[in-house]
């Protein structure tokens, strides 16, 4: 008995291991139409509003679809929305109705200029004008209101109590009966802001009457005002759209949107894009209004958040969220949530009444969590996963190999040495300068990234339309890096390290120890210093060690970073020098007063053709500064087995097939749809070509 | 007996509140804090991320914070920081994967530890037993990951078999077998390799645990009654040497749901290690301070089971 | 077997050891890493690399495959992957002796105070023990890490720290049995205190099973480094270890298998001999035993 398990079982298990290998390499390659996708870490949630990593934003934007999008060249177009405008109102308060008066007859007067000014109508109302204007932002309104005399300011007043502030706020609203207040704006449930009339002193005063006996509230001046000035957005929306359950879209899950985005049950993390509206309306059910509190531009660009359900959510905890939908999310897009097992696969099936038409040829698309770059490559090379965010060293690899195709696209990001601009000797931008001529930048792409890649030339990528083209990377030159250095009072000691004051020149270059890419460059840049004399020691830790014990106090001499931005101009948190609090991002302490007023005028800012001027000056100032050591733009490239899938394209009347091709945003599958070759007798008919001409 | 069961069990509890207080400091004391947009992201505002600990009470002092986290576990109402799903479930998630892998490797480790160790203690003094001896202490000696990495590369580059996950995906089955037989490939393969340290150690085991028991006296009885040797061998030596191994049942409670963190990630496997792995690197508090309780608690459960069957094994032993 | 009877205890183990061929071999093997580790350990104080600096990074020569300029190739910096084996096997070795010896000294004092005195002290330690392996050692780690910064010492305590249970649970049960020996009791009854009596009586007479599972101990430190190193939260880099030689390899698998190999098998072949090793030790100490 016993003589039989000890011999019968191990045979058995044997067995059973060798089946299951041959059944494995016996496996046909019958390969149903699917496109699998690898994926490093686990979507914490596929409710878009909630997430913040990049994993739940790919799986969501294929279920879910915004207002807006970005198009093929990175540039903002309509998605839930069929057409959007902008325009805003200029409110211009005056001491008497006779001097509102005497402005909007000077206003008037200058009727020709309205069209350079962009001014569509003015209007009075009480002691004030509004203005209409074509275009938002700042620059028309000041020049307008400089032209106007005896007018009020308002100040904008913040008021934070113990308590929920719903009665403080009720109160100031009885006593004042509508009069000085003339906005409120809602933080949250304990704090508000409200815009007064007069001068601060008397704004304040008030304020505080009403409110002063409830224990422990703050009222603070935020800003003084000569105007209000309040842009607007008008969406109308895109009919017969359906969520995925058949229910019809409206300009009310639009606003449901909003107010989810806005609670503190959500506690969303894309909160503070929607922070400077002062309030949205539903004039329609296909229409769908914001109204903003002053000139922001990149709040546009917000309005790609995903938009919910509110049938199914409107009046649900969030528990009830949490159990039935952020996991099993309704969506709009062109793909319907299937199944989701975690750590393991997210599948999706296709939506045939997808709006955007034609509907995804696709039976469906499979996220697959992969625990590392390697697991990615080795699902990706038996075929386990469709497509590879190539690493570079293996792109040479499959650049020779008949099976693979290739796609190269200029990332999204770069990677720099930011130098502590608080600690000798970085604060001197002739040191700064002369380290970004020691270090090997061409070489570092050539070796780190196998040449894709591209020297960075500062705080934007190219293929963004800000992008300033006349930036010339500094050169790799070890001589004018030692002059520059000796010039500065760096001279060789006894050691062979630099040395000033009997100071020596060692520093401490730390990264966060997951990066292999930054650790890479850590070691390449002690070798370069260690040429002209630096001694750099490297440190890497546990990211957020990392960030918090040094980054986010500023206790680091350099350190290797990178950003990846995404399209925006706006980068306030980075470069403004009033974000250099701790846990703000501002770490290197950056500050340069023209600076400062870039980036201030460059938000408010909506023309296209300012936006490029004013993005290209700052560009090139903090280049010349060289407060980060601007390394290089990685290229990402991407590759696919040839024989798998083709875009289904209309031309001429006919349906034909194209192979893969890139766009600044990628190769947006989500958009031309692939199918297998073997699958073109029987696609599906859904949005049928277009057969006139 | 039942009295002394019910001693450890008490002194177990109160050991569980002292691991369970001293691991949730050192689990929330360690540096970092549970952000899960990352920190360095210029869209999240501060007052987000007040919104954020507000709404999980990191706000609160930490005592407070351990008994909010205490109470959910037990109610069961104690939330993922990352997903806000109850902590439970993501771990009872977990368990089939993580389970299954580890029948059978600790199935493999028993199975061909016990053919192993009779095999050499038959052989007991020859080259062979020496040889085998080797290559036991060979297999422990192995790093996992090492062995791990060199099946891929062959694995992969030889043969192009799927190695990653729970299934081979993209492909229509042509029946329920080879749907099966394809999952059991996903886990024999992290599970031979996480099962050979195991086999070798078990072999050692049993090879030793046999010739003890060949020079006990009822051996050398049953010999001088004229038994044939296998018989000797198989019915009595082989019995009595077999028994300790039911006591090592206790020990595998907590081995059953225990994950490798190393073997799982390179496999990409769901189980608990990733799990605890992905939490700790997230500072996911409640799905740390939830995995560290139950996995303590089941070592000291295993750790009382192995006494009690001990004592139900062998009658000598009282369990005072 | 004359020779036997007239030399210490030690000396005969010792013999019987050397009398096994296996045993030898793995002396060999482990002589030869502690003698490349010493030689490049001390190479490295004196600033004289063999065959080059393992640190410097030569672009133009990455992921070279094993050649007669560089026998086990270069990895992805284009450093010399058999000078940075050499460098990291006095790295590895260090870690594995000193935090070996850090864990050894805890467990046995501890098992020592535990297994001699008994009663609750013996209680008390012994739920430590329990509660210890009930704890998450990553975050141990990573606290001690964070604090106290990525200094390889700092690691190589830590190490030391997470294991020493096993050998305190191995030096208490030694005790429980050596506390009932007739000498033991006989210092007792002559009134030695109990210090004394555990250094000079018991201690030694332990020595044996104490020595294996020091033996045992250093490849057990070596694996938990190069898992460490797994996650990161290994030794800093540039510097070499046989661990971190795999876990950078381990992007380039499929391109560059010699870095997965070579430092595989030397990380094997160490461990190997240091199990052989100890279990020929064991095998001849017990025999004495039984003898006796």
């Amino acid at each position: 008995m016993i003589r039989a398990l000890i011999y019968g079982l191990p045979a058995l298990l044997l067995a059973l291991i060798i089946a299951s290998f041959v059944n494995v390499s016996l496996l046909r390659q019958s390969r149903n139409n699917e496109f699998s996708v690898g994926m490093l870490g686990e979507p914490a949630t596929l409710n878009p509003i909630k997430a913040s990593d990049s994993a739940s934003s790919q799986v969501a934007g294929s279920i879910f679809n915004g207002l807006l999008r970005y198009d093929e060249n990175l540039e903002i177009t309509t998605d839930l929305a069929e057409s959007f405008t902008l325009s805003q109102t200029t409110t211009v308060f005056f001491s008497s109705e006779n001097d509102a008066l005497t402005g909007l007859l000077r206003l008037e007067a200058a009727r020709p200029q309205w069209e350079s000014l962009r001014i569509q109508s003015v209007r009075m109302e009480g002691p004030a004008l509004l203005i209409r204007l074509g275009e938002p932002g700042m620059a028309a309104s000041e020049k307008i209101f400089a032209n106007l005399a005896q007018t009020v300011p308002v100040q904008v007043v913040r008021v934070e109590t113990p308590e929920p502030a719903g009665r403080a706020l009720a109160k100031l609203r009885a006593a004042e009966g509508g009069g000085a207040v003339i906005r409120v704006w809602e933080e949250g449930s304990t704090a508000f802001e409200v815009s007064v009339l007069g001068t601060p002193e008397k704004a304040l005063a008030r304020v505080s009457f009403y409110l002063k006996e409830d224990a422990g509230v703050k009222v603070r001046l935020v800003e003084t005002q000569g105007f209000l000035a309040e842009p607007e957005v008008v969406f109308q929306l895109r009919r017969g759209v359906l969520w995925h359950d058949g229910e019809a879209f409206t300009s009310h899950d639009v606003e449901f949107t909003f107010r989810a985005l806005m609670s503190e049950e959500v506690a969303s993390p894309r909160k503070a894009d929607f922070d400077t509206i002062l309030r949205v309306e539903t004039p329609s059910e296909k229409t769908f209004r914001v109204i903003y509190r002053k000139p922001y531009s990149p709040a546009l660009a917000s309005w790609m958040i995903p938009i919910l359900p509110a049938h199914i959510l409107e009046g649900k905890p969030q528990e009830w969220w949490v159990a039935h939908f952020d996991r099993k999310p309704v969506g709009t897009g062109p793909f319907r949530f299937k199944e989701w097992k975690t750590n393991e696969f997210i599948r999706l099936d296709r939506n045939p009444g997808f709006f955007r038409a034609p509907a995804p040829w696709l039976d469906g698309v499979v996220y697959r969590m992969l625990s590392d770059q390697l697991a990615l490559r080795l699902a990706f090379e038996t075929r386990q996963v469709d497509f590879w965010s190539v690493d570079p060293w293996a792109v040479a690899a499959f650049e020779n190999d008949p099976r693979f195709q290739l796609f190269a696209m200029p990332g999204n990001s770069y990677s720099y040495i930011g130098w502590n601009l608080r600690r000798a000797p970085f604060d001197d931008e002739r040191v700064r300068v002369a380290l970004a001529h020691a270090i090997n930048v061409p070489e570092m792409v050539r070796f780190i990234l196998y040449g894709h890649g591209t020297p960075s030339t500062g705080i934007y990528t190219p293929q963004m339309w800000f992008f300033n083209p006349h930036i010339q990377p500094l050169a790799y030159d070890k001589t004018l890096a030692r002059r520059l250095l000796a010039e500065a009072g760096w001279s060789p000691g006894p050691d062979g390290i630099l040395q000033k004051a009997g100071k020596r020149f060692s520093f401490t270059l730390l990264t966060n120890n997951a990066n292999e890419i930054r650790r890479d460059i850590a070691t390449l840049v002690q070798d370069n210093l260690r040429d002209i004399g630096i001694e750099v020691k490297i440190e890497t830790y546990e990211w957020t060690v990392f960030l918090r014990n040094f980054i986010n106090k500023g206790d680091f001499d350099a350190t290797v970073l990178g950003w990846a931005l995404g399209p925006d101009y706006d980068q306030f948190q980075i470069w403004h020098s009033s974000q250099v609090n701790p846990e703000q991002l501002n770490v290197i302490r950056y500050n340069n007063p023209e600076a400062d007023r870039l980036i201030e005028e460059l938000r408010q800012e909506y023309n296209r053709e300012k936006i490029i001027r004013l993005a290209g000056r700052l560009q090139e100032i903090i280049y010349r500064e060289q407060p980060y050591l601007f390394l290089y733009v990685p290229e990402s490239v991407s590759v696919v087995w040839r024989d798998a899938f083709r875009i289904r394209r209309p031309q001429g009347g006919v349906w034909i097939d194209t192979p893969i091709e890139m766009t600044k945003a990628g190769w947006s599958y989500f958009a031309d749809w692939f199918y297998r070759p073997e699958y073109a007798g029987h696609l599906p008919t859904v949005g049928s070509p277009a057969t006139s001409q | 007996m039942l009295n002394f069961i019910f001693r450890r069990l008490l002194v177990g509890s109160v050991l569980l509140v002292l691991i369970s207080i001293v691991s949730f400091f050192t689990i929330t004391l360690a540096p970092g804090a549970p952000y899960p947009w990352g920190e360095l992201n210029p869209k999240i505002s501060p007052q987000v991320k007040e919104m954020y600990r507000k709404k999980f009470h990191l706000d609160r002092p930490l005592w407070e914070q351990y008994t909010l986290n205490m109470k959910g576990l037990f109610t069961g109402e104690l939330r993922s920081l990352k997903d806000e799903r109850p902590v439970l479930e993501r771990i009872f998630e977990r368990l089939p994967a993580t389970v299954l892998l580890n029948v059978y490797s600790i199935a493999l480790a028993l199975v061909f530890g016990l053919l192993w160790g009779v095999w050499s203690a038959r052989r007991a003094g020859t080259t062979a037993d020496m040889l085998s001896s080797v290559g036991a202490f060979a297999l422990i000696a192995l790093p996992g990951f090492w062995i791990a990495y060199l099946a891929l590369i062959g694995l992969v580059n030889f043969f192009g078999i799927p190695v990653l996950g729970t299934q081979s995906y993209g492909i229509e089955f042509p029946n329920g077998l080879t749907q099966l037989l394809d999952r059991l490939w996903h886990i024999v393969l992290p599970g031979t390799i996480l099962a050979l340290g195991g086999i070798a150690v078990q072999s050692r085991y049993i090879r030793a645990t046999v010739l003890e028991a060949l020079q006990e006296d009822y051996i050398r009885t049953a010999r001088a009654k004229g038994l044939p040797e296998e018989e000797v061998f198989y019915r009595h030596a082989l019995r009595n040497a077999i028994r300790p191994l039911i006591t090592g049942i206790g020990a595998l409670l907590p081995a059953l749901i225990g994950g490798s963190l190393i073997i799982e990630t390179i496999f990409a496997y769901p189980g608990m290690g990733r799990l605890g792995y992905e939490a700790a690197i997230e500072r996911d508090y409640p799905t740390l301070v939830a995995l560290n309780f139950i996995v303590a608690a089941l070592i000291l459960l295993g750790n009382l089971l192995s006494d009690v069957l001990y004592a139900v094994v062998d009658p000598r032993v009282r369990l005072e | 077997m004359n020779g036997e009877k007239t030399s210490s205890p030690a000396r005969r183990v010792w013999r019987r050891f050397l009398r096994n061929p296996v045993a030898l071999v793995a002396l060999v093997v482990i002589a030869f890493y502690v003698l490349m580790a010493v030689s490049t350990g001390l190479g490295t104080l004196l600033g004289v690399h063999f065959p080059m600096d393992p640190n410097a990074t030569n672009l133009s020569d990455k992921l070279q495959p094993p050649s007669l300029n560089h026998w086990l190739g270069t990895d992805n910096l284009g450093r010399d992957v058999l000078s940075r084996l050499l460098n990291g096997s006095y790295i590895s070795l260090s870690v594995g002796f000193v935090a070996m010896t850090v864990s050894l000294l805890i467990g046995v004092m501890v098992g020592a105070v535990s297994g001699y005195f008994g009663g609750w002290l013996d209680n008390i330690l012994m739920r430590l023990v329990d509660a210890i392996l009930c704890f998450p050692s990553f975050f141990l780690i990573l606290t001690a890490v964070a604090l106290l910064g990525p200094d390889i010492r700092i690691i190589i305590l830590v190490i030391g720290f997470v294991g020493w249970t096993g050998t305190a649970r191995l030096v208490r049960a030694e005790f429980l049995t050596l506390r009932e020996t007739e000498y033991v009791r006989a210092a007792r009854a002559l009134g030695q205190r109990a210090f004394p009596i555990i250094f000079r009586h018991i201690l030694p007479n332990a020595f044996a099973p104490i020595f294996v599972t020091a033996v045992v101990g250093i490849p057990d430190a070596i694996l938990i480094e190069a898992g460490l190193s797994f996650i990161s939260l290994g030794v800093q880099p540039p510097q070499a270890t046989w661990g971190n030689i795999i876990n950078d390899g381990r992007t380039y698998l499929l391109d560059a298998w010699w870095l997965i190999v070579f430092p595989g098998v030397a990380i094997f072949t160490a461990a190997l001999a240091f199990y052989l090793a100890g279990d020929a030790l064991r095998a001849a100490a017990t025999t004495r035993q039984e003898r006796k």
